[in-house]
């Protein structure tokens, strides 16, 4: 009746990017990490009238070990900014991290000497949300579209357009035990005595 | 060392500023500027203040001669000096008629040295206010509260710009803890037995008084095409 | 470590401490460097001598009211000491007041508090009032309508209350049912405003624009719903015995240590001092409604738990009685140097000038448009002196301590913020807790971290 009728011999292709991409996007799990007035919208957009459980991001993790979504929802002071590095670092991979609201992003209407001018001085930003505060729906807006980004993610580097197989694997830092070395480049097998 | 705690006889925000007469246009049939008038100086007690503030004026001047009691808007304040203030405060707190259980706010307000005139804007009309003294002040407030009586009066201390300290009102009050932390955090007033005066709200190695108005405003500049905007603090609207 | 080391001789593989072979980690091998420091740390009790274990709980905790931390010292699991580090969300908002005309300050002053924010602007725009000398000038619509609006955001910040408080000791239906009635209230402030939070409507002189059109029937109907859904609020916890073990008797607070430490709100009123600032030192027209100050007695968690409900109730009878008597005047004051000079409307591209009053000031009045200029972009010259005007916020005594120097900019706002003198109390209401006490007993002083690092 549903999708099996359709697939020829019970078989479905795919590729195991699109897979972990789109398993990581349907589970999603945000870290509790409201600081201010955005955190109250944060809330309301996992209440149940804009509900984020619909989308699997209902289990706001209290440990930030058990998260891959940081939202910073709200300013970021002096004082906090080596918090939020601390928690990012504690994150296991992937994470990723939307900044929620202009004061995340950039500093918003607090321009001076207690706020962070944006909290991309301090992690990498995935996904910037604008809004004073923005509504849940907007917020939703920013994490589907954070899910496009993660589905559409790649699981290992792939070369560049242009880029040649040597480069690549400099870039890369992949070392083949038996790629020949070129003329003049220290070899890293081990000097066997000839 | 210069003595930290001496009154500043010309010392308060309303007495200070005069209008100077220079602005145009000031129109005493509006009806804001006529009240103005009668309130700038703010020792009008009989004009500002209404009965009850009145008579707790007289008494606590009684009490205290040194204090300086002055009105503005129907709000006693009086001015006293600081090594007597926590006696003062104990006095507001246990004298039956006075008895101000809740102390509301303590803060400070800084006021850096130099004269200062501060311009009519010519829509309004009004006048210009000249400020300031020769040396900068911090001038600390309390604003006590009696829940029997209902009445609430402010009392102001003067300090020096340079390395303000008074006595600490912790034993008095266990509320000044934090607001006294606070004021140290932004304007560098020590208060001398406070049991735990490090910043507050400021990271702990934080260095300056942010709330001086000495310390910059800080931020970024903003980018714009074609435009240079300058910071807030340095804007002439 | 030997310089040419390969993979094959690195040992285990890339779970061992060191870099991976591709330089890349998977997880951290180091903690950051960026490590958070106290200011007091040398302060703290020797563990082998004194048999006392420092816990540190926060910034960043489930629940933790926003970014607080405190330093539990614990013998065993029971409190004997609490330090409460607090400045992790400090803005500077005092300062940035300092630099922005009078009206602006709305603006900032509205993003302390912020589950409350009609509060601080109420209160910021009766200081400014009464520093000008218009406060008996304010027309009575306005005052009316400000009544209504803070009534309801009371209920509001009330329920979001109830909800984290729920969430905290385990029901995460009150949550739910919290952030849901809430969506009514933020539905109607959205209507009348334009933004559900941080709404910079209540303006030095009135409001910065008239109520919509349909108002009556929107207001009506919350009020219905909202009696009915506090009275679920009632049936899910107030006979609930996990509730009641949770709250009876944690945080106790008695009247003489609120005093003293500078308490006041709904914390002071569970403690049996009938101290309502609407009651003692009315603005806004309070005198004339009717309305009962509720107290307990218990001084404990469920006595604030109670008195918040009944606070909500008698929220909802005020708004009826505002709507009800609501006057027909201007909501701005008449003072043409003052007032703001247009009244906003709702156009086809949103809030903003009305049509007309657009016409008036490019087509007919030259003095209109420069005062309108001038209002907008200097704002108008606030007379110096120094008032201190409070309201009473849910949290308690929100009072703000305004120093005007005659210009038109603000010299120094001071905000006497409730939730900051609260957090002051820590030490004195967890004492002898044990830990997960200690959630239930912050959570009973509805603290907002917004309003204590300001």
């Amino acid at each position: 009746m549903g999708l099996e009728t359709k697939v020829p011999s019970g078989i479905l292709l795919t590729s195991v990017e699109k897979f972990v991409g789109w398993s990581r996007a349907g589970s999603l799990w945000p870290a509790t990490f409201g600081l201010a007035c955005c955190a109250i919208e944060m809330m309301s957009a996992g209440a149940a009238h804009y509900d984020l459980a619909r989308f699997g991001m209902e289990v706001f993790r209290g440990s930030p070990r058990q998260a891959d979504l940081m939202i910073v929802a709200g300013r970021v002071s002096q004082k906090m900014a080596p918090v939020i590095r601390n928690l990012y670092d504690q994150m296991a991979d992937p994470k990723w991290v939307i900044s929620m609201g202009v004061c995340a992003s950039t500093g918003g209407m607090f321009n001076n000497y207690a706020i962070v001018q944006g909290v991309d001085h301090v992690i990498p930003v995935d996904m910037y949300v604008p809004g004073c505060p923005p509504r849940p729906e907007m917020l939703m807006d920013g994490i589907l579209k954070l899910h496009e980004k993660i589905k559409a993610g790649q699981l290992v580097e792939r070369p560049r357009k242009n880029e040649s197989m040597q480069d690549f694997r400099r870039r890369t830092g992949w070392i083949d035990p038996v790629e020949e070395p070129s003329a003049g480049e220290r070899t890293h097998l081990p000097q066997v005595p000839a | 060392m210069a003595d930290p705690t001496t009154t500043r006889r010309s010392g308060q925000s309303g007495d200070d500023l005069r209008p100077t007469g220079a602005g145009p246009g000031r129109s005493t049939s509006d009806m804001h500027g006529g009240e103005q008038a009668a309130n700038i100086d703010g020792r009008e007690l009989d004009v500002a203040l209404p009965g009850h503030l009145r008579a707790l004026a007289t008494r606590l001047t009684a009490a205290f001669e040194m204090l300086e009691a002055s009105g503005f808007r129907d709000e006693l304040t009086l001015l006293a000096p600081a090594e007597r203030i926590v006696e003062l405060l104990t006095f507001c707190r246990d004298e039956p008629d006075i008895r101000c259980e809740l102390l509301a706010d303590l803060s400070g307000v800084h006021w850096p040295a130099g004269k200062r005139t501060e311009s009519a804007q010519e829509t309004t009309g009004w006048p210009s206010y000249e400020f300031g003294d020769e040396a900068g002040r911090i001038e600390v407030d309390y604003v006590l509260y009696s829940l029997t009586h209902g009445h609430r009066f402010r009392i102001r201390v003067e300090l020096p710009d340079v390395d303000p300290m008074m006595p600490t009102v912790t034993g008095v009050y266990g509320a000044a803890n934090f607001m006294e932390r606070e004021v140290y955090d932004f304007f560098g007033v020590q208060f001398q037995g406070h049991p735990n005066l490090v910043r507050i709200l400021m990271p702990d190695a934080w260095e300056g008084f942010p709330l001086r108005k000495d310390y910059p405003l800080g931020g970024v500049d903003v980018q714009y095409k074609g435009a240079t905007i300058p910071p807030p603090d340095q804007r002439h609207y | 470590m030997s310089e040419t080391r390969t993979p094959a001789s690195s040992g285990a593989g890339w779970q061992d401490a060191g870099e991976p072979a591709n330089g890349r980690r998977l997880t951290p091998a180091v903690p950051s460097e960026h490590t958070v420091v106290g200011g007091d740390w040398q302060e703290l009790p020797n563990a082998v001598e004194d048999d006392l274990m420092v816990i540190n709980m926060g910034p960043q905790h489930p629940s933790t009211h926003g970014v607080l931390r405190m330093l539990l010292t614990l013998n065993g699991e029971t409190v004997v000491d609490n330090q409460a580090v607090i400045g992790y969300l400090h803005t500077g908002i005092e300062k940035n007041t300092e630099y922005r005309p009078w009206v602006q300050g709305v603006t900032y002053v509205t993003r302390m508090d912020y589950l409350s924010p009609l509060f601080n602007e109420l209160a910021y725009c009766l200081a400014v009032e009464k520093l000008l000398g218009i406060a008996d000038d304010v027309p009575p619509r306005a005052q009316a309508i400000r009544v209504m609006l803070t009534e309801l955001q009371r209920i509001s910040s009330h329920l979001v209350w109830l909800a984290t408080s729920g969430m905290e000791l385990g029901s995460t239906t009150a949550m739910i049912f919290g952030f849901r009635e809430r969506e009514g209230i933020l539905d109607f402030l959205e209507y009348v405003t334009g933004l559900r939070m941080n709404h910079a409507y209540i303006r030095p002189g009135g409001l910065a624009m008239d109520l919509p059109e349909g108002f009556q029937g929107r207001v009506r109907t919350l009020l219905t719903t909202m009696a009915k859904r506090i009275d679920e609020f009632e049936d899910l916890l107030t006979e609930n015995p996990i509730w009641i073990e949770r709250n009876k008797g944690v945080g106790v607070l008695s009247a003489e240590q609120c005093l003293d430490l500078g308490v006041t709100g709904p914390v002071l009123r569970s403690a049996g001092v009938a101290h309502d600032l609407r009651k003692s030192h009315p603005y806004c027209g309070f005198e004339q409604y009717d309305f009962d100050v509720i107290t307990t007695d218990t001084a404990d968690a469920y006595g604030r738990y109670q008195l918040r409900l009944g606070e909500m109730r008698q929220s909802l009878s005020i708004v009826r009685q505002a709507l009800d008597n609501l006057p027909e005047t201007p909501v701005m004051v008449a003072d043409r140097k003052i007032g703001w000079p247009a009244q906003l409307g709702l156009g086809p591209d949103g809030i903003g000038n009305t049509k007309e009053y657009v016409g008036k000031i490019m087509g007919q009045s030259m003095e209109a448009l420069i005062h309108h200029f001038k209002l907008v972009t200097e704002g108008f010259t606030v007379p110096p002196g120094q008032v201190y005007v409070a309201v009473e916020s849910p949290r308690g005594e929100l009072g703000y301590h305004v120093t005007s120097s005659g210009t038109n900019k603000p010299y120094r706002v001071k905000v006497r913020d409730p939730s900051f003198i609260h957090i002051g109390t820590l030490p004195a209401v967890t004492h002898g807790l044990s830990v997960s006490d200690v959630i239930a007993a912050v959570a009973s002083l509805d603290p907002v971290m917004g309003g204590v690092d300001r």
